[in-house]
């Protein structure tokens, strides 16, 4: 097993390079990060060269994608070169922007897996009931919405739900702009307070998609499960409804839900970026956009690799989860 | 217009100064926000006659205070060239101390609290400022003569290595490279003296740009004994200087940025927020809030919904979108002022004379008569800014002294007249609803950076031209300004001329012989107008000419000036606040007072 | 990725007995045979009361955007009304801040939209049924390539590279097409991959083998068909995953670029007028979730006529 992780982990080292390779070319050779100083009055192209030469901008394409891997094999994973953002080092925007992002993904996939799988359990074992029905519907509407437009529409609510409270007498509760500030002062519950009011309707947006998907795979999943022989070989044998459930078809089915939100992580990932836009939490979204906008090669150099080591660990895991669980597959 | 977060404009702002001149004028007058915001342009401690700043009195404190603006600080240094952006200003503004503020009228007035007198005397020109005694950065340090001479080193140009490359990297050398000396008689006096005369010298230290850094910082991170011995030819010191200079102040590391101004840095979240705390070293009266906390909210509508949910007091936003200004005037029963103003930067449309087509006058002609600037400027600035016009001019902004509207009755927005002007000069409408002469159909391109709201300027655009036998398409590129504009590879360029600070910049743009005149338009009157203009000591005596240059350039038909972009603020809970257009909404930041 | 039958479960397989029973048994490659589980699932999906309930509302959009601007009097290029009008007789879905038609612009968009998301499927699930079964039936090198370029587009995310090709080479409809189609195929291929992997093990192929059929045989013949319900819902869920995520990227300004437009650009440009002006933000909305809704219960409806194991048509 230790084996098969660190071939795969080596595996994912060329493609990487690859992928690297392919995105810093593009990024590069199609547009100059500098380009909008010349659109200001009295810069002379000198002045342009003299910042291209110090950001070292001015170097063939194939010399700076070498000096980027180079240095950042050795740990330095460079500043920008962007106009404006004063050399930012690009491992520390990209790290904090991580954590924003992190943040969101992972309160949302555990309430979507919890929720979804239960859900999705329950819908199948009382299949053409009034909840299947009512769970299917819902799950059909939630994934048939763009993301962003949920986000859209519970911030909107949001702030009337607000105006409620106040009218009520109460504090606002729900924020709508970016992740909460002033850290962890205060007393316990003004902390929940906080909190919760500020990533309420971000994760709600974020989770519906998942959910809908989980229930509905678990549903699925555990038809076909509720089907199988070996579940009417149970059920034969006089086992009781809650035990030929959970014991037999429960497990089985659990394992293309749980391999699908490993995998899923990418996608999530992406349905935050949009989330993420919608209330101003200024992370990997917006590291990425600023960074494509602005022709900086070595922020999305840094961007790339953290997102792709984060999704080759979570398609490792889902790997080593279903081999883990179906005993049919063998990691070798 | 939603999208305007994503827009890549750096939102360059130049290193020094703006049009000084000290009747005052400039360009945004507060217009379309709610009536009493108007009197907010003015300072609570500005004396409107004598054109001075004390911090008042009396304040009591107004807590903590939430900003929103568009795009995030990155650097306490904001004079670097890669740093250098409007948004530092915003925040810089109110944390180093300066020799000059700059009101909402734009009037420039003597900053009292940090400078006791400035004394003018010419042949050769020498300004000499009387600093107040006793005054500190938040570490104790002592501020004075040292900081402005570490300023004049590192932007006057004058630092050269000995293959004539510059040590700094300075977004703008403008004005300080007329500075010949700079010396400290004592550490509260500055003398200046100039190589040449130069007649707004009121922007330089803090007036057109951020104040002077510390330079006990330098010294000691440079390693460096005394800064006043390093004169610009001192090539190892430099180095040193240089090199901290450059880079040296990346992120946040609070000890190396103290503060000269009312506030400090405190806290820096880079990309979400910045904290500023009231400066206990600062002399002035205490009041105003204790603490505020500035967010980045790219997207104008989110920040005008975090307004509404009463997580910000204040809203700045440089980039203001149409529906988020619709939004907050909404807001004005839920006790919302709002106030807006057109900045000092102007799009407008580039005419390539080296193209076949518009090389005709009579084509340039019914292309201005055809366009509807009243359409495009009421559609995309007039939902910020109420009664926006277009601009009339090349040269000067509206308000300014020398202001002329040249442009309205050469674009009208008729596809009649600029049908007849084409018939007149043997164009022939063809089948496809495009005139042509000569096999050579009227079609051209309009070429522009992908920002949306040039997109939607084209979009405007494109139905204006059609209906005049006109085709225009778009040609969005990214790439536009980098290597294309520069070399005429255009027919029709849309872009904007960000905040030119001098009228002599100008002239590189719009003389036959200038560096950065990349339509190639030739005006003989206009060349003789402007090589007039530059050489002129007294400001007043250059407004004629450059009044001159700009007519004789509007009858060339070259270049259409549609409008200036606009900014807008917004503030519930707080008594008086205005978005000055280039120092943002926090240069009278201490003298903020919580409303109910 | 939305609705997938399970593929590696043991139990009866695929396109075999129960529910086909009557039609006699035995002849399990028989063509006569598959033509008749043909058409029982036509009718079983016929008899799908949702799904072809949404197959009208779908054919009624496609008819709404295609032919709808022959019958309309405003065009989508028309920017000459007023800025935010209310709705109105004239435009009842009032104008957009330059003053265009909303009515018009949908149609438009809803066009492109589907465009996009027919191109995205088709490709994707070519691309993906074709690379996962001869990943799973050949194995060994072809496997490892197929799957190492799996893992390629899996790590690079589609967002970053979308971004960088559309900003940098072209924003138009068929360029972010085919930027979302070739991130879009993966998932068809696993399944695909995964469904070869336990087909493959079956008698019915090991027989095929022996008989001396070609892979390309096998592959289409015999493993395809096989997987032909779990092939013809992926590629109908596609078109609806396509839809939101041409939406997502147009909103984050990265998709497609004007002179296209999409639904996403037309939310994205509007959203904010939910609460002042609804019908800005709610009309494009609702296009965009009844595309991929019916989309989605189409895919349902499919699945279950598809599922011989399904004995009960739901309402």
């Amino acid at each position: 097993m230790i084996r098969y992780i660190i071939r795969r982990l080596l595996i994912s080292i060329p493609i990487l390079l690859v992928g690297t390779f392919l995105s810093f070319v593009l990024v590069a050779s199609l547009g100059d990060p500098l380009s909008e100083l010349r659109a200001k009055p009295g810069v002379t192209e000198a002045d342009v060269q003299a910042l291209a030469q110090s950001l070292g901008v001015d170097k063939p394409i194939l010399v700076r994608y070498w000096d980027w891997l180079t240095s950042f094999v050795q740990g330095d994973w460079g500043t920008s070169v962007a106009l404006g953002q004063a050399r930012a080092d690009v491992y520390t925007v990209v790290t904090d922007a991580l954590w924003v992002t992190a943040q969101l993904v992972i309160f949302a996939q555990l309430l979507a897996l919890v929720l979804g799988v239960a859900v999705g359990v329950l819908a199948a074992v009382r299949q053409y009931s009034i909840f299947d029905y009512t769970a299917t519907s819902l799950a059909f509407l939630a994934f048939s919405m763009p993301v962003f437009c949920v986000a859209i529409i519970l911030k909107s609510y949001g702030i009337q739900f607000n105006n409620l409270l106040t009218s009520m007498g109460a504090d606002r509760w729900l924020t709508t702009a970016g992740p909460p500030t002033g850290g962890f002062s205060g007393g316990f519950g003004e902390v929940i307070f906080k909190y919760s009011g500020t990533f309420l309707l971000p994760t709600l947006s974020l989770m519906l998609i998942s959910f809908a998907a989980y229930s509905r795979f678990q549903r699925a999943s555990m038809l076909e499960t509720l089907h199988s022989d070996y579940v009417r070989t149970a059920r034969a044998k006089g086992l009781s409804q809650g035990r030929v459930i959970f014991r037999h078809a429960f497990r089985n089915a659990l394992i293309p839900v749980v391999t699908l939100a490993a995998l899923n992580v990418g996608q999530v990932f992406t349905g935050a970026i949009m989330t993420e836009q919608v209330f101003g939490w200024n992370g990997m979204g917006s590291v990425l956009v600023s960074a494509v906008r602005q022709y900086d090669p070595n922020m999305l150099m840094g961007w790339l690799v953290v997102v792709a080591i984060s999704v080759v660990v979570f398609n490792l895991v889902a790997d080593v989860l279903y081999a883990y669980l179906d005993p049919r597959i063998r990691l070798g | 217009m939603r999208r305007t977060k994503f827009v890549s404009a750096v939102a360059l702002v130049s290193g020094a100064a703006l049009a000084l001149s000290a009747c005052g004028g400039g360009g945004g007058s507060g217009t379309g926000g709610d009536a009493d915001v108007a009197a907010m342009a003015v300072a609570k401690g500005e004396n409107e006659k004598e054109l001075t700043y004390t911090s008042p009195d009396g304040l009591s404190s107004a807590g903590t205070i939430s900003v929103s603006t568009d795009k995030p600080f990155t650097s306490y240094n904001n004079e670097t060239a890669d740093a250098n952006n409007s948004y530092n200003t915003f925040i810089l503004t109110p944390v180093l101390a300066a020799t000059y503020k700059v009101d909402g009228n734009q009037k420039v007035i003597l900053n009292k609290d940090v400078v006791e007198s400035v004394e003018v005397a010419t042949n050769p020109q020498k300004v000499t400022y009387k600093l107040k005694k006793g005054l500190t950065w938040s570490d104790g340090a002592p501020w004075g003569c040292k900081d402005f001479y570490l300023t004049w080193l590192s932007r006057s140009g004058k630092s050269k290595k000995a293959d004539g490359s510059s040590y700094f990297l300075p977004a703008s050398t403008s004005g300080y490279e007329k500075i010949a000396e700079l010396a400290c008689p004592d550490p509260q006096t500055v003398v200046t003296t100039y190589a040449e005369n130069y007649p707004d010298y009121k922007g330089l230290f803090g007036g057109g740009d951020t104040g002077p850094l510390p330079a006990h910082i330098v010294e000691k991170q440079a390693g460096i004994p005394d800064l006043l011995k390093v004169t610009p030819t001192d090539a190892a010191s430099l180095e040193k200087i240089a090199t901290f200079w450059n880079t040296g102040w990346k992120g946040f590391t609070k000890d190396l940025m103290p503060a000269s101004g009312p506030y400090m840095i405190t806290d820096w979240k880079q990309n979400q927020s910045i904290t500023l705390e009231r400066n206990p070293k600062w002399p002035g009266p205490k009041g105003g809030p204790d603490k505020i906390v500035v967010k980045s909210v790219p997207d104008s509508v989110a920040q005008a919904q975090a307004l509404e949910n009463g997580e910000n007091q204040i809203l700045a936003s440089m980039q203001p979108d149409a529906n988020a200004a619709d939004r907050l005037r909404n807001l004005n029963s839920q006790g919302v002022k709002y106030g807006s103003e057109q900045g000092l930067t102007f799009e407008h449309l580039d005419l390539n004379f080296r193209n076949p087509l518009l090389s005709d006058k009579e084509v340039r002609k019914a292309f201005f008569m055809a366009v509807n600037r009243k359409d495009i400027t009421d559609k995309l600035v007039g939902p910020v800014v109420k009664d926006a016009k277009p601009m009339g001019s090349l040269i000067f902004y509206p308000g300014e002294d020398g202001y002329q509207d040249h442009y309205s009755d050469k674009s009208k927005g008729s596809a009649d007249e600029a049908k007849k002007i084409l018939e007149a000069a043997g164009w022939k409408l063809g089948g496809d609803g495009v005139y042509a002469k000569d096999g050579q159909r009227l079609s051209l391109k309009v070429s522009h950076t992908d920002i949306p709201r040039r997109k939607k300027t084209v979009e405007i655009l494109m139905g204006q031209a059609k209906a005049a036998g006109i085709e225009v398409k778009d040609d969005t590129d990214p790439n536009f300004l980098d290597g294309r504009v520069d070399k005429g590879d255009y027919d029709i360029a849309l872009f904007a001329w960000s905040g030119a600070p001098f009228k002599a910049d100008k002239k590189p743009i719009y003389h036959s012989a200038g560096t950065q005149n990349w339509q190639k338009v030739v005006s003989p009157a206009a060349d003789a107008a402007l090589d007039k203009a530059v050489t002129q000591t007294d400001p007043a005596a250059a407004i004629p000419l450059y009044k001159e240059a700009d007519k004789a350039l509007s009858e060339e038909y070259a270049s259409l000036p549609l409008f200036q972009t606009p900014n807008m603020w917004a503030f519930k809970g707080v008594d008086r606040v205005w978005h000055q257009s280039y120092f943002g909404a926090l240069w009278n930041a201490n003298e903020w007072q919580k409303t109910s | 990725m939305a609705d997938v039958t399970t593929p590696t479960t043991p139990g009866p397989r695929p396109a075999s007995a129960t529910a086909a029973g009557r039609a006699g048994s035995g002849h399990e490659f028989d063509s006569a045979k598959t033509r008749t589980q043909g058409q029982i699932v036509l009718r079983r999906f016929l008899r799908h009361r949702l799904a072809m309930t949404s197959f009208a509302v779908l054919v009624l959009l496609v008819l709404f955007a295609f032919a709808g601007p022959l019958f309309w009097s405003f065009s989508y290029e028309d920017s000459s009304s007023g800025s935010y009008l209310a709705p109105s007789g004239a435009h009842p879905l009032g104008t957009t801040e330059v003053g265009k038609d909303m009515l018009a612009l949908l149609m438009r968009g809803t066009q492109y939209s589907i465009e996009i998301a027919l191109v995205v499927s088709l490709l994707a699930t070519a691309m993906g049924v074709v690379l996962g079964a001869l990943a799973g039936y050949l194995r060994g090198f072809v496997d490892a390539t197929v799957m190492r370029l799996v893992d390629l587009l899996l790590i690079l995310p589609y967002i970053a590279v979308a971004a960088i090709i559309i900003r940098t080479v072209s924003g138009s409809w068929y360029m972010v097409a085919l930027v979302l189609a070739l991130f879009h195929w993966m998932q068809i291929a696993r399944i695909t991959r995964a469904e070869t992997l336990s087909l493959a093990q079956r008698e019915f192929v090991e027989a095929a083998r022996a008989c001396g059929a070609g892979t390309w045989r096998i592959i289409f013949k015999h493993l395809v068909p096989n997987m032909i319900g779990s092939i013809t819902v992926n590629a109908t869920l596609t078109v609806a995953t396509a839809v939101l995520a041409e939406a997502g990227l147009s909103f984050i300004g990265l998709g497609v670029q004007l002179p296209d437009t999409s639904l996403g650009v037309i939310v994205s440009e509007n959203y904010p007028q939910v609460v002042q002006r609804p019908w800005l933000f709610w009309g494009p909305f609702l296009v965009i979730v009844l595309i991929s809704l019916t989309i989605n219960f189409i895919g349902d409806g499919l699945r279950d006529a598809f599922d011989p194991r399904q004995t009960k048509v739901r309402a």
